[in-house]
């Protein structure tokens, strides 16, 4: 867990100049975890952000890291702010998470229609694996359903890791963020 | 050649401003050199055409012309009104002011204790004031914080400002101070914000760009233009940059606010139907006199 406020020097961050000194700490903070693929970046305490700072900081970073690790936000329920970072994380087409408890709300960009019903199973748990949604599905091959996945890891809406599969060849499994 | 600005004995608001800049003969233009304002009795200037007028006014002084503003009222009246807002703490030392400039700062006098507020602040290209938006939202909220949508306020004013002063740093390209303002109207019904800079105008900025980052856009009219970087956000910068004024326009219409935007030569305002800014074609002009700058207001209406 990764708290904003720390590394910001008030609780307001305003403009892209104060963002991008927040993401080369970002990208300290983050590169001395080189295990971690998922921070969960706590809002607590940060009084403000304008689009242009949450464009520069976590959109920026999940932006970079998009594929290899994943970059959430948490402790934010002021809808101000949340309209902030989603209209900062849309502008750059990146998926962002916003959990409350157990719930995940997405902000930034959405997936495809194709692949909402495949992202929306990922979210109901930690790790899947394509066969398991194609085994939800009447009518879904396991084939489709790994295309959508890779997509959905792709596009920066969820993580993946290889795994040794049952059948002894390889598969992937993927992992939500946060 | 002298050109006189007369301004009429009324309420002046944005489109009065350059109504009467309309009827001179061009503060700016090249055989101009010397320039007077003419503010009569009866004559009150709203913080978003002060502000515009304080730019103007400092650009003339910087470009050495004679500058002079008249009062008829002397100290009281008018003079006294803008006093009030801090009008003369940021007026250049060269501009003459008729019969003669207030004796003290009632902006200093009074910061703070009013609840119908009005305040203009300096953006200082010098020195970042990092508090600037919170600052002039906490004044805004204590004229405001028994509002039942004050949260969304407070969260709308800071944002406005934050983007909009933030714009002023990035792209300006000028060295003289750009101004922010904001006013809450005695009854509480309205709110004014606004950011004045005195650079080369979102146009110039923007346009050598299109062809380039938006080659679709390359056939647009200023007018359309500049409502598409309101609406989907552009940016020199590219297609991930620019939205700022975009994220602005999305808190401002939550309120009905009406926007108007003066740049170069041009006056352009965008009003809010069902959602989204639409061009009021009734409002917009070319070819007005020239002002430096990019001056951007949002009037709210707050309602009960």
């Amino acid at each position: 867990m990764l708290a904003l406020r720390e590394i910001m020097d008030r609780p307001e961050g305003w403009g892209r100049a104060q963002g991008r000194e927040v993401y080369q700490r970002l990208l300290r903070s983050v590169e001395e975890s080189p295990g971690t693929r998922v921070f969960k970046i706590s809002m607590k305490d940060v009084k403000r952000v304008d689009i242009s700072f949450a464009s520069e900081t976590v959109v920026e970073i999940a932006r970079r890291y998009r594929g290899s690790k994943g970059f959430c936000l948490i402790d934010l329920t002021d809808p101000d702010l949340i309209e902030n970072w989603d209209a900062a994380a849309a502008r750059k087409g990146q998926p962002l998470l916003v959990w409350e408890g157990r719930t995940g709300r997405l902000i930034g960009a959405e997936p495809t229609q194709g692949c909402r019903e495949a992202f929306q199973f990922a979210l109901r748990h930690p790790t899947v694996r394509a066969a398991e949604f194609a085994e939800s599905k009447s009518d879904m091959t396991i084939a489709n359903a790994s295309m959508k996945f890779k997509q959905l890891w792709e596009q920066g809406f969820l993580l993946r890791r290889e795994s040794a599969a049952n059948s002894g060849g390889v598969e992937f499994v993927y992992q939500r963020v946060g | 050649m002298h050109c006189e600005v007369r301004f009429p004995a009324q309420w002046i608001n944005a489109s009065r401003f350059d109504l009467a800049l309309r009827a001179s003969c061009g503060p700016h233009d090249p055989g101009t050199f010397e320039v007077t304002f003419d503010v009569p009795s009866g004559c009150k200037i709203m913080v978003e055409a002060a502000i515009r007028f304080l730019s103007l006014a400092n650009q003339l002084a910087a470009t050495t012309r004679r500058v002079r503003m008249k009062f008829e009222e002397g100290d009281t009246g008018t003079m006294g009104y803008l006093n009030r807002m801090g009008f003369f703490d940021h007026l250049a030392a060269e501009v003459e002011v008729l019969p003669s400039r207030p004796g003290y700062s009632a902006a200093e006098a009074h910061r703070g204790g009013n609840a119908a507020l009005v305040e203009i602040a300096r953006i200082s290209k010098d020195e970042r004031d990092e508090e600037l938006p919170t600052r002039l939202t906490a004044a805004l909220m204590r004229s405001c914080h028994t509002r039942p949508d004050a949260a969304e306020l407070e969260g709308a004013a800071w944002t406005i400002f934050a983007e909009l002063i933030d714009n002023v740093f990035s792209h300006s390209s000028t060295v003289l101070d750009g101004y922010a303002a904001l006013q809450v109207y005695p009854k509480g019904d309205r709110l004014s914000v606004a950011v004045s800079d005195s650079g080369l105008g979102i146009m110039q900025t923007l346009r050598p760009t299109i062809g380039k980052e938006f080659p679709r856009l390359t056939d647009l009219s200023d007018t359309q233009l500049l409502v598409e970087i309101f609406r989907q956000g552009l940016s020199r910068h590219g297609p991930d940059r620019g939205c700022g004024l975009k994220g602005s326009a999305a808190k401002a219409i939550k309120f009905q606010a009406v926007l108007d935007v003066r740049l170069p030569r041009q006056r352009v305002v965008l009003i809010p139907a069902r959602g989204a800014y639409k061009v009021n074609t009734a409002d917009c002009y070319d070819g007005l006199p020239l002002m430096w700058g990019t001056h951007i207001g949002f009037g709210f209406r707050l309602g009960g």
